[in-house]
């Protein structure tokens, strides 16, 4: 229990041709802690968290999460990590265009069997899915039923909250999500998830460049507090 | 559960519907082209075959065998010259001839050859395996100014038993060179046989020399239409040359030395053909315009299926988004790469299944058509085995092409990281 879910020390990376985007000594996210990390836009948040869910690989460094070094594992490790145990939030166009609002939602549990059992013990995928959304406040039939792109935006984003809370993931990690939401709804979307992360004792990471959304979480800190690559140092 | 890989790749093919059917589409048609053209050319060769059997030799004035066998069973171009009656009579003298049919050409009705023969005839020609000519209505002729005809004679013209029928001279249409001075009266409808039987009209020689009485010259002599039936039935009709002569052997061994020996040994110049052999060669010459044919076809279904490629690469950048969800929801490359190639399968095997459905009715459609206007009746054009191979090896083919838009789509997703800028 005392180990942090997310632990990172002496990470870098840049993107190819491109100078470090990310030096990072020391970073840590305990469980079920809800943390803020503030930077502004290209200083590498989104980076960052693409380190973290093992869908982009560090130059060097060590990225341990939920107890494994991630730069030791290989893709595919790494893919069943991240379909395992992470819930992953968007800042838009979260949605499979295709498929329906509850097919979306229940999307983890057909890569991952850990989240496919924690949902049939639930009582089956789609109730589950269902569960979910009604909690974040989609209950109505016929706006289950719509295309998904008639959605607005805050409606899409509470059904990219719900997949990513899908089957019980010990991490979210969510990447600006209410940037294109308007004041009221931002505050309770942040709420809502943050809410739902805690009921089941999920760890959130929450990344944005506005400094307002701080107070609402258990910690909040500055990219640039923990980021020590040279670059971002010349944009700021 | 939620949907599968198969049920996701089938939803985003249904999301992009306009692509997704013209590009099954241009699959169908080079498909339904190809297995136009493979089944055409087998149901030819079949139909070919089977035109004329029995049949051991064919006689007629020398020309070439393929020339020859044209005219005398396809009823298609016209013979150079005839072979004298006296000829005739000692082929069929010849201790080695069964039976030897004469038929005589040159005149049509409205488009349809007019064949002189002997009521033998219609014992001796077979086709397919060894059938007889049958009769749908009425019988063999017997009276000079009766006709028998073929089943599409009666079918396109709307002919029966007692139907009156006036011959033109010559190939060309009717009008002033009809010899309409003699009707004819349609005494017996020939059973469909799938052969130039069916789009011919079969009369007596003797009529055949009753209306060219007065047409010594080759043009109409205005005198001789006054001549009255009466006196003409009168006359010795015993034509003066045939066009060719159909022979059966008493020994079917024998019919190469019998060959030889009309080709050498007659009076007058012969030219004697075993049809079999020239059949053969004339689908040798045919057959390498058909394989050009099929090889363009073939070519077809490949352009077909760079259509698939087409469809599928060009939609890979609007759906980088989609590609990096899949991956942040825990799609693995396996994934991804399933997903792609599924729907490059599921565009070829629909595309060539359209295509094989599509050709069925093409040929359902056409069947009455060719048959009435070339006397070819194509069988064996149904579904069969190669239309499944057909379907099988394109989408076959579909999902090998499919591993291309699948990798570049996965080192796209690769590349992007987590998220994709807009
Ligand atoms: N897929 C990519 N390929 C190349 N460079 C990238 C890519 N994504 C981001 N970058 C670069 O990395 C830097 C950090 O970007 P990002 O992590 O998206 O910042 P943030 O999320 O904080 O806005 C920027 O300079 C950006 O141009
Ligand atoms: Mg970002």
């Amino acid at each position: 229990m005392t180990q942090p879910i997310v632990s990172l020390s002496d990470l870098s990376f840049a993107w190819p041709g491109q100078p470090p985007v990310l030096d990072v000594k020391a970073f840590e996210l305990n469980r079920g802690e809800r943390l803020f990390l503030r930077g502004p836009s290209g200083s590498g948040k989104s980076t960052l968290l693409g380190l973290i869910a093992g869908v982009l690989e560090a130059n060097s460094g060590a990225v341990h999460v939920l107890d494994q070094d991630l730069t030791e594992l290989s893709g595919g490790q790494r893919d069943r990590v991240r379909a395992d145990h992470l819930g992953v939030i968007f800042q838009m166009f979260n949605l499979v265009p295709y498929l329906s609002v509850v097919q979306n939602v229940v999307l983890p549990c057909r890569f991952s069997k850990r989240r496919l059992g924690e949902v049939q013990a639930a009582g089956g995928a789609e109730a589950e899915a269902k569960r979910l959304l009604a909690r974040l406040g989609l209950s109505d039939e016929g706006l289950l039923s719509r295309n998904v792109t008639e959605l607005s935006v805050g409606q899409q984003q509470r059904v990219a909250a719900a997949r990513a809370l899908i089957g019980n993931p010990a991490l979210i990690i969510a990447d600006e999500p209410t940037s294109a939401l308007d004041a009221d709804s931002r505050d309770r979307f942040i709420q809502l998830l943050s809410d739902e992360a805690q009921k089941t004792d999920a760890a959130l990471l929450f990344v944005s460049h506005d400094g307002a959304l701080a107070p609402l979480f258990d910690r909040a800190i500055d990219l640039a507090e923990i980021n020590h690559a040279a670059s971002i140092m010349e944009q700021a | 559960m939620g949907v599968s890989i198969f049920g996701l790749a089938w939803r985003s093919l249904m999301n992009r519907k306009v692509s997704a059917f013209l590009t099954i589409f241009a699959i169908a048609l080079s498909v339904a082209l190809f297995l136009g053209v493979e089944k055409a050319r087998n149901a030819a060769k079949d139909g070919f075959d089977n035109t004329i059997s029995g049949t051991e030799l064919i006689v007629g004035a020398p020309s070439g065998q393929i020339n020859l066998l044209l005219y005398s069973v396809f009823r298609l171009g016209n013979a150079t010259a005839e072979i004298s009656w006296p000829t005739y009579e000692a082929i069929a003298a010849r201790n080695d001839v069964a039976w030897a049919v004469p038929i005589s050409l040159g005149d049509n009705h409205r488009g349809y050859r007019v064949l002189g023969t002997t009521q033998s005839y219609f014992e001796h020609y077979k086709y397919g395996q060894r059938q007889s000519l049958a009769f749908a209505e009425g019988e063999m002729f017997d009276d000079l100014f009766d006709a028998v005809i073929g089943s599409e004679v009666a079918k396109q013209l709307g002919y029966e038993v007692e139907t009156p029928l006036i011959i033109t001279h010559g190939l060309g249409a009717g009008g002033l060179t009809d010899h309409d001075n003699r009707p004819f009266r349609v005494v017996g409808v020939l059973r469909p046989t799938g052969t130039p039987v069916d789009q011919t009209i079969h009369v007596s020689l003797e009529a055949i020399t009753a209306i060219h009485v007065g047409w010594e010259t080759g043009a109409r002599n205005p005198l001789a239409d006054n001549i009255p039936e009466e006196t003409i039935r009168g006359f010795n009709l015993t034509p003066r040359t045939v066009t060719a002569v159909f022979i059966g052997l008493k020994n079917r061994a024998t019919v190469l030395r019998t060959r030889r020996d009309l080709n050498t040994n007659m009076t007058e110049p012969l030219l004697a053909i075993i049809p079999g052999q020239a059949l053969a060669e004339l689908w040798q010459v045919m057959s390498t315009a058909e394989r050009v044919l099929l090889a363009v076809s073939a070519f077809v279904i490949a352009v077909g299926l760079v259509s698939i490629l087409t469809s599928i690469l060009t939609s890979l950048n609007e759906r980088r988004r989609e590609m990096s969800i899949l991956r942040a929801t825990g799609a693995r490359p396996s994934h991804i790469m399933t997903l792609l190639i599924a729907e490059a399968a599921v565009l070829g095997f629909m595309g060539a299944v359209l295509g094989a459905i599509l050709i069925q009715i093409i040929f359902a459609v056409a069947a009455p058509i060719l048959s009435a206007q070339y006397g070819v009746a194509l069988m064996g054009t149904g579904p069969g085995l190669v239309d499944a191979y057909t379907i099988g090896a394109v989408t076959l083919a579909a999902l090998f092409l499919g591993i291309w838009p699948a990798i570049t789509a996965l080192r796209r997703s690769l590349a992007d990281g987590l998220t994709v800028k807009v």
